[in-house]
Order: structure tokens, then sequence, then C-alpha cells
């Protein structure tokens, strides 16, 4: 079952996504902040990352090349609750691969999660 | 229907213009009629003057032939009468555009002089003449002229104030009016009613001990200017003049003792010299009471379209603050269909969902609420607030904004309550302002040095919030030009936030002011009285 992970720094997302996901029979675990998902990571890295990008201190903008840098080079799906055009093109160059807006409609980030973990078992690993 | 009224109120007036005669020879102390018919006319437009003047005519025929006057005589003073208030009326419209009211010095000042002095000056030429060509009376031509004079003159500045002022009013006025007006308008009148008698209606003092009463009405008089207005004060010159003349025509008061001309020489100067001062300073008051009205009003959407010009500024946060429930409810309300579809859910879990569910909407609600709040104009409204629970809550709605630029505010809050007084709306405006100002500040920095600091401090006498941004700060002798209107650094900023919200903290009896802290940023404070616990 892949193991998805959540980093939004805002509780009542965090528990809503953990539950849906969860809900839709993947393995979910969330973090609230970009230290203590990375602090997990070290012990075990996920297979995609559902990442919020406004969030104090590291934002998520800052933590992208940060989870590209792992082993696993888990696949990034960007979640804001504040689009601007700019932010998109700037995840998407990052390596996000794919980004939306909140509120999310389940089809569409279950199918982006999807469509990472497919491009991700056939892309190269890190080694 | 204002024909009507005209024919019945000149006839009124000149029963009254004959009832306030010294005898035995008669000499006039005031003739209302003209003044009524320049008052008319005043009020109307120019092209139905005819028809007003025409009016008069039955009336002064009825009133001045039961005299026993010949009608050459009555219809010479109708023409003397009418020219007196067509000079004033045609005088006044030409300086002051329609309608004339007496909202301004000027207004009332060309009111007094060319309607209250010019025509009745000019009439008089003309009046007297005709009594002399008529051959009506023994009198002189140039004692004609001053008697007919300031009986109108006295009659001009009394009763065309006076009616110009009750023209405006509204029944609506007295129903709006508050209690405690109500009763400080009863007893303006009657504490000036009773001194009025006292000094002009009782035999009590002669002549020679009377000046000093002619005094006594003045503090109730500058009461009604001062609390009144123009209207309080044309009332009150008006019961003057009635209770004066009355005593003087029976014999009483300080007025009594000499010829009739000179009783009604001295009657008429004193009611003259302090009818005209009291009306231009309740005029002054007035005009200046409304320009105060109008300033404040100023103000108030000032203040209210820089909050809203805030708001705009914030809306990308605010979007953020209410995206963010809303991802909660939707989230939680799939995730129930989910576990629906699988039949995995229990009902502990869909409880649970739910809750979490209400929360998140209840979250939206209140942030819509303080929203709405902001958005709302409306009058200043004081109440006892705690300066954290203040500060707490603007948070709340900067949040998002502060979010959307991954800030998390670090609260150093002073414990237990910061009681203080004011107007919650504005004061939360003022704190969004310095939350923006120091956000932007920040705009250039790494998240991991965007750090907003809100301290609060009480001492008693004060209570203190400071909010510190790690921006680039300013130079110090920028610090006052940044407080000032339309000054800004930001591409497109209005200049007026800081303006703004140093006025408002001020009009809380306090104080704002900034500080730059060489590469550490800038901090903005604020001052406010505490209210000192129950």
């Amino acid at each position: 079952m892949p193991f998805i992970a959540v980093v939004d720094d805002e509780e009542s997302v965090r528990k809503a996504l953990r539950r849906l996901l969860r809900a839709a029979g993947l393995e979910a675990e969330s973090y609230a902040s970009g230290q203590e998902f990375l602090a997990h990571a070290a012990e075990r890295e996920p297979d995609c990352v559902v990442l919020d990008l406004h969030m104090p201190s590291m934002s998520g903008r800052q933590l992208l090349p940060q989870i590209r840098n792992l082993a696993t080079r888990p696949p990034v799906v960007v979640i804001t609750a504040h689009d601007t055009p700019d932010n998109k093109e700037e995840c998407l160059a990052a390596g996000a691969c794919a980004y939306l807006c909140k509120p999310l409609e389940d089809r569409l980030l279950l199918n982006a999660i999807s469509a990472a973990l497919r491009v991700n078992a056939s892309g190269p690993k890190r080694l | 229907m204002p024909a009507l009224i005209v024919a019945l109120g000149y006839y009124l007036a000149a029963r009254v213009g004959f009832a306030f005669t010294l005898q035995p020879h008669p000499i006039s102390t005031l003739w209302p009629p003209n003044a009524l018919l320049m008052a008319a006319l005043l009020l109307s437009p120019p092209r139905s003057w005819w028809v007003l003047l025409v009016a008069a005519l039955p009336a002064h025929l009825l009133a001045e032939l039961q005299s026993g006057v010949p009608l050459a005589m009555v219809l010479g003073w109708y023409a003397s009468n009418c020219s007196e208030a067509l000079i004033g009326a045609g005088l006044v419209r030409w300086c002051i555009a329609a309608p004339v009211r007496l909202d301004s010095l000027r207004s009332a000042g060309l009111l007094l002089l060319l309607g209250g002095l010019a025509a009745p000056l000019a009439s008089s030429f003309l009046d007297a003449g005709l009594v002399k060509l008529i051959g009506f009376g023994e009198g002189e031509y140039w004692t004609l002229v001053r008697m007919r004079f300031s009986a109108n003159v006295l009659a001009e500045i009394t009763i065309v104030p006076l009616v110009l002022a009750w023209a405006d009013w509204r029944p609506a006025a007295v129903r709006a009016m508050p209690l405690a007006r109500r009763v400080e308008v009863a007893a303006l009148f009657l504490a000036l009613l009773a001194v009025s008698l006292l000094a002009f209606d009782l035999p009590l003092f002669g002549a020679n001990l009377a000046p000093a009463l002619w005094y006594a009405p003045l503090p109730f008089l500058l009461w009604a200017a001062v609390r009144f207005g123009v209207l309080g004060t044309t009332t009150s010159l008006a019961l003057l003049v009635v209770v004066t003349i009355w005593g003087a025509i029976h014999g009483m008061g300080p007025f009594t003792g000499g010829t009739p001309q000179d009783t009604a020489r001295d009657l008429q100067f004193f009611l003259i010299a302090a009818s005209l001062p009291l009306l231009l300073l309740a005029v002054a008051l007035e005009e200046r009471s409304r320009a105060e009205r109008e300033a404040h009003e100023q103000r108030l959407q000032l203040t209210h379209l820089s909050r809203v010009a805030m708001l705009g500024e914030m809306s990308g946060g605010l979007a953020h603050e209410l995206n963010q429930p809303l991802t909660a409810i939707l989230s939680n309300a799939q995730a129930a269909e989910h576990l629906i579809a699988n039949q995995t859910i229990d009902n502990n879990e869909l409880r649970e969902i739910l809750r979490d569910i209400i929360a998140a909407d209840q979250r939206a609600g209140e942030v819509i609420r303080r929203l709405r709040a902001l958005f709302k104009r409306g009058e200043t409204h004081l109440e006892r607030l705690d300066a954290n629970e203040l500060v707490r809550e603007t948070l709340t709605l900067a949040q998002g904004d502060l979010a959307t630029r991954s800030i998390a505010p670090v609260l150093k809050l002073a414990p237990g309550a910061l009681a203080i007084h004011g107007d919650r709306i504005q004061l939360e405006q003022v704190m969004l302002n310095l939350i923006l100002n120091a956000a932007q500040a920040m705009a250039e920095h790494t998240a991991a040095e965007r750090t907003l600091t809100v301290r609060s401090a009480g001492n008693g006498s004060w209570v203190y919030l400071s909010f510190a941004d790690r921006g680039p700060g300013f130079a110090p002798e920028m610090v006052e030009k940044l407080f000032e209107p339309f000054y800004t650094t930001k591409p497109l900023g209005l200049g007026l936030g800081l303006s703004i919200s140093r006025s408002i903290v001020r009009a809380h009896g306090g104080r704002l002011w900034g500080a730059s802290h060489a590469a550490h940023g800038a901090s903005f404070h604020i001052a406010l009285p505490a209210v000192r616990a129950d």
C-alpha cells in the first residue's frame, strides 16, 4: 500500500486530508511542518508527498527541493489555499508533479497522487 | 395655499402691530406685516411674488380700514409695505442663491444688512413722503422716517430670521429629540419667560433702577444661542420682544416714564442691540458646528475607505483564511463518502467527522462575521475591551495574509486582561495596518527570517502594544514622515494607513509611534489609556 505524507501547518486540513486518503485506501501520515516531515522522512521515506505551499518558518516552496533530494525522490503534489500564477510555475519548475488549489476535490487529489506514483515508479532513483 | 397663508399672516401681523402701539399718541413699536411679507417672498420663487403681494392687499385693507384711516393713505402704506418686502427680498436673493437660509455668517450678515436695514430705510423715505403728500397726521418728515425705520428694523431682524428658521423645522425633529433635550428646551423657555416678565412686565422696579435688569435675559439668550442654534435664538428673541413691548405699552418695566416717542426709541434700540449680536453668534456657532460635523463625517468616511482598501490588499490572505476551513469541510465530507461506500464507517468515526465539519464551518463563519464588521461603515462605538483579546482577534483575521507570506507571529502578551475603552473595529483597523506593514516589510527575507513579534504590557495607567518586524527598518529621520498623509514607501500604497491609524489612536486618547532598530527591523508602538479593573 503506497505511503502518502501530508505536510500542512493547518491542523484541521491536515487531519481531514489524512482521513480522506486513508478512506480511499492509502496509507497516510501527516506532519505540521517541514522540519517535522524531514525528521520522520529520515526513518521512512514516503511514496508521495502532499505539500502545502504556505507554512511558517519553512515554506512549501523551500521544502520542495529538499524532498526531491531525498533518496527515493518522492513525487510532490503541491496544494495551496492562496493560488497565484507565479506559484504554479515555480512549483512545477522546482519538480512538483501537480499543483492543486484548495478546497480539494477528492477525485482530483487522488488522480494526482495516482499519476505521481505511476510516474515515480518508472523514473530514476537516486542511489 | 401660500397666498392664503400670507393673507392670513399679514392680517394677524397687522393686528399685532396695532396692539403693540404706544398710547396716547399712537406710536408703533413693532410693525410685523412687512417682515412677514419679506420672509414669504424669500421662501418663494420670484415668479410667484406678485401673487403673494396681491394676496396681502385684502388683508391690508381689512386691517387698516378698521382704524378709520383714509383709503388713499391705506393704499399708500400698502405700496410702502410692499416696496420694503420687495427691496429686501430682491436684494437678498440677488446676493444669496436660493434657498435663503441662515446657515452661514455671510448669509445672515447680508440678510440683516439688506433685508433688516437697507429695505426699511429705503421704504421709510417713501412711506414718510406718502404720508406728507396725502397730508395724513402732523408728524415731521424726518421724525416719520426715523419712527417707521426703527419699528420696521426691529420687525425685520426678529421676524424674518424667525420665519426662515421655522420654515426648515419638521415635527420629526421633536420626535427624534431625546427626553433630556426636551426638558432643557422647556427649562430654557420657562426661565427666559420668567426672567423677562420679572424684568420688563412688573411694576416692581422704577425706571431709574431698571437698566441693570436689561441684562437679566442675556444668560438665557446665550444659552439658546449655544445650545439651540438659530431656531432657539430667534424664538427666544421673539419671546423677549413680545414680553418687553407688552410691558412698555402697559406702563411697566424699565421703558416707562418718557414720551411715547422716547419709549419706543429706547425699547427698539435695546431690542435691536440685543438681537443682532445674538443672532450672528447663533449663526456662527451653528456654522462651526456644521463644519465640525462635516469634518467628522469625512474623517469617518476616510477611515472606512482606508479600511476597505486595506481589506482589498488582504484579499489573497482572506481567501486563504476561508479556503482552509472549506478544505477541511470538503475533505472530511468526501472521506465520509468513501467510508460509507466501503462500508467501513462506524458511528464514532462519523460523529468525529461531523464534529470537525461543524468546527471548520464555524471558523469560516467567524471569518465572514469579522469581515462584515470591518467592511461596515458606522459611527464610533466605544466599549470596554481587552487589548490582549483584541490582538488575538486581529491576528485571526491577519492569519491568512501572514500564512501566505510564511510568517508565524510570535505573541508575548501580558498575562490576564488589559482593559481599555475603545472602538473595536477602529482599533482592529490600526492593528491590522501595523501587522500588514510589518509583513510587507519582510517580503524580501526568507521564511525563517520573517518574524513578527506582538507584545502587550500594562502599568495600570497605560496599556502598551507593540508590533516588531525583522524588515529593513527605516532611517531615523523618516520616523515622523511615515505618519504624514499620502506618504508611502509601497508602490501601490495610498499612504493613508499610518496617518489614519495615528488619528484613530489619538481619538482614543492614546499615542502611536514608530522606532527603527538598525539591522533589526522596525517596531510600532501603541499606548492607550488603561481602564481600571472594577
